[in-house]
Parts: structure tokens; C-alpha cells; sequence
């Protein structure tokens, strides 16, 4: 609806200076503390759009330059409210013990998982319970991703083509865990505010392949975390959707607790993740967790 | 009584004639009966060779699993369900399976297989899989020192991943619950040839198994054998009525593709021995009209000095279903050695046929009832039928007509 109107591309200098910016925030973001400045930058923007009388659209609306300043305004605050959102779970490093339920028609199962991650493009996750699967671990780094299977002491490459698999026979792809941090770069964004949420629509930009045709984020204004997501494929159906709830504080963050992802291509099956505990830039996380090397060792991170 | 002898004295009155007209309707009898008989009993051969190979002779298994295979559709193994199986008089074995896709991997090769997963010693009794074992030793229910479960290989998985007896082989697969199945085994044995069945199989006991796919308690088929494959129909339905919870598929279910095409072609190895059947009897039809027409006077005479129509029909039917059956005693005389030495011993073929994998030397023929006695019943049919027209034409005689000729 809006596309016109706030597509960078019609404006190409706007669109570089969106996508440096972007950019910029990433390289600054896993030396500085990402959290603090997105913030920032979003404060910043809040109170630049706030100067430019967003909400209430100025009389000279009609010119161009400053519809320029308007588009360009809120690209990057849609762009600054996604990658916040990403890194919602993550900080410099972070540290987490999950519950994830996975439910199908078929079979019940409840895994419990030990999860760290460094900036946005590192983590390692550690299976703990069932005893069957105890032990398996995945490490991801940048767009790679590994497996270790104790039982036969193999380390398996996720290849490219096994991407949209699930992880471990969840309703979460490998993919999701993999590339999910350049959401800002690859769609475009427009955003719809209203009293309650932002709701962000994710549109793939034309030069870039993506699995989903769109994707609606809906935020929580007050509390700035996400509500749900809704994933669909490029007919514009609605493939799956994940939901966040139960807002719960960790050491002074409010996190949502648990996420539930639905599978609406398959009546029945969904997934639920539930953050048991959460801490962000533990004192005792190194950095060599995220090694291949450490796919083996059986220890606890 | 009287229409009887008379018809024997009659046909023997033309010896040559009647000669000719046996030996064409004895020689397709023999025809007939010797093409069923390599049909039937080289499909029998077939059948018994899948069957014991690794089908049964029916298998029970959960809904529809035969037609959707999911490796979550595991029905519960229970000594009731079992016992319920065996009781059965005419059950020889029953044997429990488990199967799943799987990827097989060995140093740096990979490659996918399936896995089956049997009970050593049911399995044993049910089909020849013990005697399939190429290398190696089929693996017994006992554990192995290393702790690692003893796996067989088919011959192409082992070839693909370059390793034989001895070397170790890891599987990875998804379990019943979702998760994911990983384990190492070590191979004891490999099965079969490069283009059997198995080839592509990977064999793990029971449990090994079960435990791998994490469905322990749980099979996705029993295999059941029978003393005599031609009961599997009653078989079926009285276990069905049994087993109400689960799905039984006799191997006509299971192999639905070789039963459609098998019974296709027996149909149109019919269809060809009727045409044949056809047109010798249009030469017996020929025949016997030919008879009639020469003792017009004759048949006039009887009806002048009395004789019913009725009767003089009956003396044309008889005379030629006489000439059908001594044709029919002759043809079997000739053809039941024949046909027997095919049963027992079979025609060595120069060339040995591969059917799915099972080699055929020989060519096999039945011995059963049916091979004699259904084309003893199209023959008297249409003996019947041919002897119609020119009885209905001799019965019409009327004397001034026929002896207007004398």
C-alpha cells in the first residue's frame, strides 16, 4: 500500500544511506553492545521523527524533499525496530537454557537445550535431555552451520540444500537459526503504527532471493518486544506462524518466554519454545565455545 | 441305453473320418491342457520364490501403512497379537518386521539404503534370508562383546561404501518420535547379489532396531507363512475378523503390479486357447453336418418306421460329445506324462530368465486339477454347441422329403 512511498529504491542516495547506516550499526554493534545502541539510534530516530511530526502529517507533506526526510525517517526506524528485534535474545554474548516442546499429530517430545551466543552470528546449542539425544550439538558460524552426533562421533556440515530442514525435527528450520540476523537486509520494510504495535511488512527486495514472498511482524510498542510473526510463501499463503508470550524480566530484560512456532501447512504440529533461564554477557562464556573443536567436548558451556 | 450304442456304432462307421476328428480335438485338449500348465506353474514358481524370499504369504500391518509408509505407524508387538496369528492351523511362521529409509555412511562414502529390521530366529523360519548370506555369518540374538549390534548388508550398500565383514557402518535416520537415529554397527554378514532384492537393505536384529528408530515395543509388519499359499484368501478374512484393529494384505495386495499383470496375461493365454478351441471345432462342426447330410436317407427311413425328432437329436449330441470325451481320454493320456515331467522336473532354459532378481532356470508346469479339467469343460461346451445345428437339422428330416432321394 504504502510501497511507493517508502521504497528506497526510488531513491537510490536514500538507499545507501539506509543500507551504510545499517551497515555501520553492524560493525559497531559487535564491538560496542548492540543493545545500547540500537537503542540509541532508536531514540535518536524517535525523536527525529517526533521533530518531523510523524504522526500528524505536516502541511508541506506534498514536497518532495520532505517526503524524503518522511520516507527516509521511517525506513530507518523500521529497519532499526527489526534488527532490535533480532538481537532481542542476544547481547555481546548470551546464554540460555531452553525448553523446546515439539507436538504432532504422531508423537510428543521435550528436549532441554543450553544455547549460547556471541553477537548475531555465532551460537551453539547443546542438547541436554532425552538421554537419546543427549550430547548432539550444533554450532553456527556466520552462514555455516555443524552438527555432532556423540553416538557415532561424526561432525555433519549442514549443506545449503538441507537448509529448510528442520532442526532436529522441530518446526524451526536450520535455516531460521542460520540467517535469520539479515532480515533488514534482505526485504524491505514499511511500517504501520498504531496505538498498541508497529506492524513491520517484510517484502523481499527485487535483487534478492528469499524463502519468504512476506513476512508481518507485529511489535509491542509499549514493552518493545515482538508479538507474532507471520511467515508467508511467495502465493501470499500463510505457511507458519510464530507467536511470543508471556513476558517474563531477566536481570532487568523484559524478554518474552516463550515462543510458540505453527506450522499451518501441517494441521497439528508445532513447537514451543520456552527461555528458562536467560543471561546476557555472562563473566564466564569464552569465546572458544565457538569452535569447531567444541562441537566434541562434553562438557557444559 | 439304446441312443448310445447306436451312436458308438455310428461313429465307427466312417473310421478315417472319425479318426481325423479325434485326433484334432484330442490335440487341443493337449494343446490347451500343456498351456495352462506351463502358465500356472510358472507363475506358482514365481510366487513361491518372492513369497519365501521376503513378502510372506500375507502380512498384517497398522491402516495403511502397506500404501503410505511412515515410520510412525507402528503397530504394538504383543505375544497376544502373535498367538492370535499362530493359532491359526494353517500358519507355518509368522515374523516380525521394522523398516525405515536411512542414509549409510563408512569413512568419507555415504549412501541411502533401507533399513529392515528382523527377529534372527522368525525370520529365519518365515523366509531365506539366513540362507541369502553371501559372507560372513547371519547374526544370532546374541550381543557382542565390543557392544556394537551386528548389521548385514546388501551387497550394493557394502560395494557403495567400499567396506565388507568386519568394518563398521554408521546409520542416521529419523526416529519415530522425530528425533534424530544415529548409531554405529558393525557388519557380520553380507546378503545377496548385486541385483537381488536386497541389495540396497541393510539388515539389523529386532531390537537393535527398534531401539535406532526409537519405537522399542513396536513393528510396522508381521510377515506370515502358510502351509499352502491357496489358502491365503480364507486366511485373510479369518484373521481380519480376528485382528480388527489392524490392516492384513494378502501378497496379491503386496505385490499389486505383478498380480494385475499376471492375471492379465493368464487371461489372454486363455483367450488364445479358445481361438484355437474355436476354430477346431468349426472343423468338428463341419464334420458332423457332413455325417448328417450323408445318412438323410437313413434318418428319413427312421422317422417313417416312427422315431421321435427329439430322439434322432439326441443320436447327433450324443454321437459327438461321445467323440469329445474319447478325444478328451486320448489328449490326456498323451499330455498328463508330459505335464508331469514339467512339474517335477522342469525344461532347463538356455538362457536363464531374471525376474525381479530370482533367476529361473527351469521351466516349470503344475499338476493340479484345474489344468486338466478346464479345458475337459470348454470342450464338452462346445462340442454341445457344434452338434446343435445339424441334430436340430436332422431332427427336421421328413421321410417324403428324404426318400424323394433314394
Amino acid at each position: 500500500m504504502h510501497d511507493s512511498l517508502l521504497d528506497p529504491t526510488l531513491d537510490p542516495t536514500l538507499d545507501n544511506a539506509c543500507s551504510t547506516l545499517t551497515k555501520m550499526l553492524k560493525r559497531l554493534r559487535s564491538t560496542c553492545g548492540r543493545t545500547v545502541l540500537t537503542g540509541l539510534l532508536w531514540t535518536l530516530s524517535v525523536t527525529h521523527a517526533a521533530s518531523e511530526d510523524l504522526t500528524n502529517p505536516p502541511a508541506i507533506a506534498t514536497d518532495t524533499a520532505a517526503q524524503a526526510t518522511v520516507q527516509a525517517t521511517v525506513q530507518t526506524q523500521a529497519h532499526a525496530l527489526i534488527d532490535q528485534m533480532e538481537a532481542l535474545y542476544r547481547g555481546k554474548t548470551s546464554r540460555a537454557r531452553i525448553l523446546m516442546k515439539i507436538n504432532t499429530p504422531q508423537y510428543q517430545r521435550e528436549m532441554s537445550l543450553s544455547a549460547s551466543s556471541q553477537g548475531v552470528d555465532d551460537f551453539f546449542i547443546r542438547i541436554l535431555s532425552p538421554r537419546r539425544e543427549a550430547g548432539i550439538t550444533t554450532l553456527k558460524l556466520d552462514n555455516e552451520m555443524w552438527n555432532y552426533f556423540p553416538k557415532i562421533d561424526k561432525i555433519i556440515k549442514v549443506p545449503p540444500s538441507m537448509m529448510m530442514g528442520s532442526w532436529m525435527g522441530s518446526d524451526f528450520t536450520n535455516d531460521d537459526l542460520v540467517k535469520e540476523t539479515t532480515l533488514s537486509e534482505d526485504y524491505q520494510l514499511s511500517l504501520v503504527e498504531t496505538p498498541e504495535q508497529y506492524v513491520i511488512t517484510l517484502l523481499p527486495r527485487t535483487q534478492t532471493v528469499t524463502i519468504w514472498g512476506k513476512i508481518e511482524y507485529v511489535i509491542d510498542k509499549r514493552h518493545l518486544v515482538p508479538i507474532t510473526q507471520h511467515f508467508f510463501d511467495d502465493r501470499g499463503e500463510l505457511v507458519r506462524t510464530l507467536n511470543f508470550s508471556h513476558l517474563k524480566d531477566y536481570n532487568g530484560h523484559l524478554r518474552p518466554s516463550q515462543l510458540e512456532m505453527k506450522a499451518l501447512n501441517k494441521p497439528g504440529h508445532s513447537t514451543r519454545v520456552i527461555y528458562e533461564s536467560l543471561e546476557f554477557n555472562p563473566d564466564d562464556l569464552s569465546t572458544d565455545v565457538f569452535t569447531l573443536r567444541n562441537l566434541r567436548r562434553r562438557q557444559q558451556e | 441305453m439304446l441312443l448310445v450304442k447306436l451312436a458308438f456304432r455310428n461313429i465307427q462307421r466312417q473310421r478315417r473320418r472319425t479318426l481325423l476328428t479325434l485326433l484334432s480335438m484330442s490335440g487341443g485338449y493337449a494343446l490347451s491342457c500343456l498351456s495352462l500348465s506351463l502358465a500356472e506353474g510358472s507363475y506358482k514358481n514365481i510366487i513361491a520364490l518372492f513369497t519365501t524370499d521376503h513378502t510372506g504369504h500375507l502380512q498384517v500391518h497398522l491402516d495403511d501403512y502397506l500404501q503410505r509408509p511412515k515410520v510412525y505407524k507402528g503397530l504394538t508387538d504383543s505375544v497376544e497379537t502373535r498367538q492370535l496369528i499362530t493359532s491359526l492351523p494353517w500358519v507355518r511362521a509368522v515374523a516380525p518386521r521394522v523398516f525405515a529409509p536411512v542414509l549409510a555412511y563408512a569413512g568419507n562414502q555415504h549412501t541411502p539404503a533401507q533399513l529392515i529390521g528382523v527377529d534372527p530366529v522368525l525370520e529365519r523360519q518365515a523366509t531365506r534370508l539366513a540362507d541369502k548370506v553371501q559372507q560372513g555369518q547371519y547374526f544370532d540374538s546374541e550381543p557382542s562383546p565390543d557392544n556394537r549390534q551386528p548389521a548385514m548388508l546388501g551387497l550394493r550398500i557394502a560395494q557403495s561404501l567400499n567396506i565388507t565383514v568386519g568394518d563398521d557402518v554408521i546409520l542416521i535416520s529419523q526416529g519415530a518420535d522425530g528425533s534424530v537415529a544415529n548409531d554405529i554397527y558393525r557388519v557380520d554378514a553380507l546378503v545377496g547379489t548385486r541385483d537381488s532384492w536386497d541389495s540396497r537393505n541393510v539388515y539389523l536384529p529386532m531390537e537393535a532396531a527398534q531401539e535406532f528408530l526409537a519405537m522399542s515395543g513396536r513393528v510396522h509388519e508381521y510377515a506370515v507363512m502358510l502351509h499352502d499359499i491357496d489358502q491365503v484368501s480364507r486366511v485373510a478374512a479369518t484373521l481380519q475378523q480376528r485382528l480388527t484393529t489392524l490392516t492384513i494384505d494378502t501378497w496379491m495386495q503386496v505385490e499389486p503390479t505383478f498380480y494385475s499383470s499376471m492375471e492379465t496375461d493368464k487371461r489372454g493365454n486363455r483367450v488364445s486357447l479358445l481361438i484355437i478351441l474355436f476354430i477346431v471345432f468349426i472343423g468338428v462342426l463341419n464334420t458332423v453336418l457332413m455325417s448328417v447330410m450323408e445318412r438323410t436317407n437313413e434318418f428319413g427311413v427312421l422317422r417313417a418306421i416312427g422315431s421321435r425328432p427329439t430322439k434322432i437329436f439326441q443320436l447327433i449330441v450324443i454321437e459327438t460329445l461321445m467323440l469329445a470325451l474319447i478325444s478328451i481320454f486320448i489328449g490326456a493320456i498323451v499330455v498328463a506324462p508330459l505335464i508331469a515331467w514339467f512339474t517335477l522336473q522342469g525344461y532347463p532354459l538356455p538362457d536363464p530368465i531374471d525376474i525381479g532378481g530370482i533367476k529361473f532356470k527351469h521351466m516349470l508346469g503344475d499338476f493340479s486339477a484345474y489344468v486338466f479339467v478346464a479345458p475337459m469343460i470348454i470342450i464338452l461346451t462346445f462340442a454341445l454347441l457344434v452338434s446343435i445345428p445339424p441334430g436340430i437339422r436332422a431332427a427336421r428330416i421328413t421321410p417324403t422329403r428324404a426318400m424323394s432321394n433314394l
